[in-house]
């Protein structure tokens, strides 16, 4: 038989049993053994494995006090030596949850891996979940006894040194890494039956997910646009000619701002795209306003049509970017334009 | 304001008005400086437009709709 492997399991001071929201202060704290679930997840690793040490730590102490909490963390798996690290599960508490990504950002440093558990709107799985091994829960705390199971099978499997298979046929939640993989049959035969199945209505499996986005409702029209201010926001690229803020071309992470009162139109000689993705020579040598268009949203201004245009536009170089880049931009200008107490905004997404 | 509105679409912005191009979304310097005013000024007044329209889905809105021939030319 195979040695026990060795588990460190980590739990908030709740599940640790030394109290609710009053000691979420608590700071780190290791005990021999298991403690609390971690005596029905020991239950569950039988003689597979054996629950060393417990280490505890409040919600609030963990997120706070980030680096110390980290450091006695990271001393007592150096003086351990666990074969892996168990956190949680964290169900739906966002502290916990961030707490067991830290703590499994904290095992990968020393080596050593780890396994959470904890439901996939977790912060800790919006933060982390690129960086860990998760197994999905709900939000209830009853279903512990058999996320524990799942979480036991992993863990040993984990603690042996086993190479997981696939996300999906594993059951945690998914990564976004791609392996290359042996098949038994070629592309066109799959896709084949790909597509029988689904002209039968037969249950099938793609093999390329296309991510969900969110939907967004939609915002109600503004009743009375003559008192409306309007902003203006583009992501083709464009920047003062000197390029001030040094915006990159292609995967941008930043939007700047620049005023544009008292300006009529955007000249050709004062503005310039810097965008990648696409050919500027129209933007950069005739008209800049085709990518953020001034000149006309002016003309409707000095008609009346609406009250005013904001003070500042905002751009960045929309190409090569990531969704969540892409979102944490949207979010920010949004926030500032909202505090701004703008009603709309006129966007250009070349 | 988008020349390619099937993405925005897909993504789910819930008004969008379709551009010329991606070179230059609000307007077309391939025709006279007039046409090519009128086209930006046209986009952005279906823009305005859209803003007082209740919409509760993604919707698209078409400027240059009256002139259906130049549109299907310069979507791309």
């Amino acid at each position: 038989m195979e040695t026990p492997v060795r588990v460190v399991h980590y739990l908030n001071q709740f599940f640790g049993g030394i109290g609710a929201e009053e000691h979420a202060n608590t700071p780190v704290q290791v005990r021999d053994g298991p403690v609390g679930p971690g005596r029905a997840l020991q239950q569950m690793l039988g003689e597979s494995g054996s629950v060393v040490a417990t280490i505890i730590c409040g919600d609030n102490y963990f997120v706070e006090e980030t680096e110390a909490a980290s450091q006695t963390v990271r001393e007592a798996l150096e003086r351990i030596q666990p074969s892996v690290v168990v956190s949680g599960p964290a169900f739906d508490a966002g502290r916990y949850g961030m707490a067991c990504g830290l703590i499994s950002g904290l095992a990968t440093e020393l080596g050593i891996p780890s396994v959470t558990a904890m439901h996939p709107d977790n912060s800790g799985i919006v933060v982390y979940g690129k960086d860990m091994i998760a197994i999905p829960t709900g939000v209830d705390a009853a279903e512990m006894q058999a996320v524990l199971k799942d979480v036991a099978g992993l863990a040993i499997r984990l603690g042996r040194g086993n190479e997981l298979g696939p996300a999906d046929e594993e059951g945690y939640l998914p990564r976004g890494y791609r392996r290359i993989v042996n098949r038994d049959k070629s592309g066109a035969e799959r896709a084949l039956e790909m597509l029988t199945a689904y002209v039968h209505d037969r249950p099938f499996t793609t093999e390329i997910p296309i991510r969900a986005y969110e939907a967004i409702p939609a915002p109600a029209p503004i009743a009375n646009i003559r008192e409306a201010t309007i902003a203006m926001v583009s992501s083709g690229g464009i920047v003062p000619r000197s390029n001030p803020d040094h915006q990159v071309s292609s995967r941008a992470e930043n939007y700047f701002k620049y005023p544009i009162e008292g300006i009529d139109e955007l000249s050709v000689d004062d503005w310039i795209s810097v965008h990648g993705g696409f050919n500027t020579v129209y933007l950069n040598t005739k008209d800049p306003n085709y990518a953020l268009p001034l000149r006309y949203a002016r003309r409707m201004e000095a008609q009346g049509e609406f009250k005013s245009l904001y003070h500042t536009c905002f751009t960045t170089a929309g190409t090569g970017c990531a969704v969540s880049v892409a979102q944490r931009m949207g979010a920010g200008i949004a926030g500032e334009l909202r505090d701004a107490g703008v009603d709309a905004v006129l966007m250009v997404a070349t | 304001m988008s020349a390619l509105p099937s993405v925005p679409l897909s993504v789910g912005a819930n008004r969008v008005v379709r551009g010329v191009r991606v070179e230059h979304v609000c307007g077309d310097p391939l025709l006279s400086e007039e046409q090519d005013a009128a086209v930006g000024m046209r986009i952005v007044a279906t823009a305005i437009q859209s803003l007082q329209t209740p919409v509760d889905k993604p919707t698209l809105f078409e400027p240059l709709a009256a002139d259906a021939s130049k549109e299907a030319t310069h979507v791309s």
